[in-house]
């Protein structure tokens, strides 16, 4: 048998110790370089594998209240399961870049058409809804999808990385989680609201804009797709505000509203300001207000460009109003600070109105947003 | 009575702000299906007991965050 103090060399048991401890060493210089990127990769993919099963049940939670929710207002025969499916999968294939003249209309017509089939789609589901619930049910399917398309892409991610024991890959989706997790909670809480058509964060624009209005006498008028426009005099200015249709889920067509006012009031106008609910950044108070000048407004950037060529072409000052957010309040049932800003917001406009604008000429007032919830005031 | 599962944070349930169309006061209640803002409703003023109310806000409150920290 092998004496065990062989093994340094006849010495105390120290010395031994010692020998074993350096050999350990050594050996993980060596093997440290060719496995430790297999023990991370190993890590991070257990990491993922638990996040996306988190994801896993939060898409599930989102597809059953979707399916709950067009079920009580489908028709007799419909396969509400496997329309759903379809529209989760529906795509819209943006419009050649190569040459971009010409690309904002391009965008423009195929967005236009891809929502108009959409709506139609549902519709088709939910026979026995009304208008206005069938824009917020519209909503709330672009929301499932939202959901799902957010948890197929980090199943790929996840699943590549594992395939090809690709250490980049995984590690890029991981470092991306928690925010990709937020946007998913926010997707869930967002389901909750427009199933039963709560007002979310996004729609404090328009609610602004309805509050600059409540209780006066105007003139209601329907200007573009899912918009309408008030019209009224206020200190010897003529407004016109201008907002998406509530209270079912829609945003409208500012832009095209905007152009029409524009046509028919000439040289009149003197200046657009626009309300719309904007990012804050982490630490930044929600519910506050700030000014600025330019087009707010998101989306495609449709609108954005049309309002932006418009004022241009007329020399028209851009004035506008954010309510600041973050991307999980904008979606999701609507908060009691940012609720109050719209208040304070129509206070300001007023104010930008006197000063701005002389007293004969118009002035247009924009409330941009998804008016789930908010009714005509 | 059951726990949240893990990881899960409830959904916040806002409510409707009422206000009375006859003397002006201010009332809420839990949110219910078909509540909209800018509604009138058909419901009892807790003081005047008139029964025409207005919707003037639907919303969550605010979580209170700890003072003293930057936010």
């Amino acid at each position: 048998m092998l004496n065990f103090l062989q093994v340094a060399g006849q010495q105390d048991l120290i010395s031994v110790i010692s020998s074993l401890i350096w050999i350990l060493f050594m050996m993980i210089f060596i093997l440290y370089p060719t496995f430790s990127q297999r023990i991370q990769l190993s890590y991070i993919l257990r990491d993922l594998e638990r996040r996306l099963q988190k994801l896993k049940v939060m898409r599930d939670e989102v597809r059953r209240k979707t399916v709950e929710t067009l079920k009580k207002y489908s028709g007799d025969g419909v396969n509400v399961d496997e329309e759903l499916d379809k529209l989760l999968l529906s795509f819209m294939i943006d419009p050649e870049s190569m040459d971009p003249y010409g690309i904002v209309y391009k965008l423009e017509h195929i967005v236009n058409t891809w929502e108009d089939t959409f709506e139609e789609h549902v519709k088709s589901i939910c026979a026995k809804a009304d208008e206005t619930w069938s824009k917020t049910l519209t909503n709330l399917v672009e929301v499932a999808r939202g959901m799902d398309y957010l948890y197929r892409v980090v199943r790929h991610y996840y699943l590549l990385g594992k395939k090809t024991s690709n250490i980049y890959i995984v590690l890029q989706i991981q470092m991306l989680m928690p925010q990709l997790m937020e946007i998913a909670e926010a997707y869930r809480q967002a389901c909750y609201a427009f199933t039963q058509g709560q007002p979310i964060g996004d729609g404090v624009g328009v609610l602004a804009a309805a509050k600059l209005v409540e209780g006066l006498e105007k003139k209601t008028y329907q200007v573009a797709k899912d918009t309408i426009v008030h019209e009224l005099e206020m200190d010897g200015r003529k407004i016109f505000v201008l907002r998406a249709a509530g209270p079912g889920g829609a945003v409208g067509k500012p832009a095209d509203g905007v152009l029409k006012i524009l046509e028919s009031e000439g040289d009149r106008v003197k200046a657009i300001i626009m309300i719309d609910a904007g990012l804050k950044l982490e630490g930044e108070e929600s519910g506050k207000v700030v000014e600025g000048i330019g087009a707010a407004i998101g989306g495609t950037g449709v609108d954005k460009y049309k309002i932006e060529e418009a004022s241009k072409k007329k020399n028209i000052p851009l004035y506008a109003f954010v309510i600041y957010q973050s991307i999980g309040e904008a979606i999701t049932p609507m908060k009691k600070s940012i609720a109050k800003a719209a208040e304070e917001t129509a206070e300001k406009v007023k104010k930008l109105i006197s000063s701005k604008v002389e007293e004969g000429f118009s002035v247009i007032v924009a409330g941009i947003g998804n008016t789930v919830g908010i009714g005509i005031s | 009575m059951f726990p949240q599962r893990r990881g899960v944070r409830p959904v916040p349930k806002p409510l409707t702000h009422l206000k009375c169309l006859e003397c002006g006061t201010l009332n809420s209640r839990p949110f219910k299906e078909g509540d909209y803002v800018f509604k009138e409703v058909e419901e009892k003023c807790p003081k005047c007991g008139a029964n025409r109310m207005k919707i003037v806000g639907i919303y969550v409150e605010d979580k209170v965050t700890k003072k003293g920290k930057p936010s």
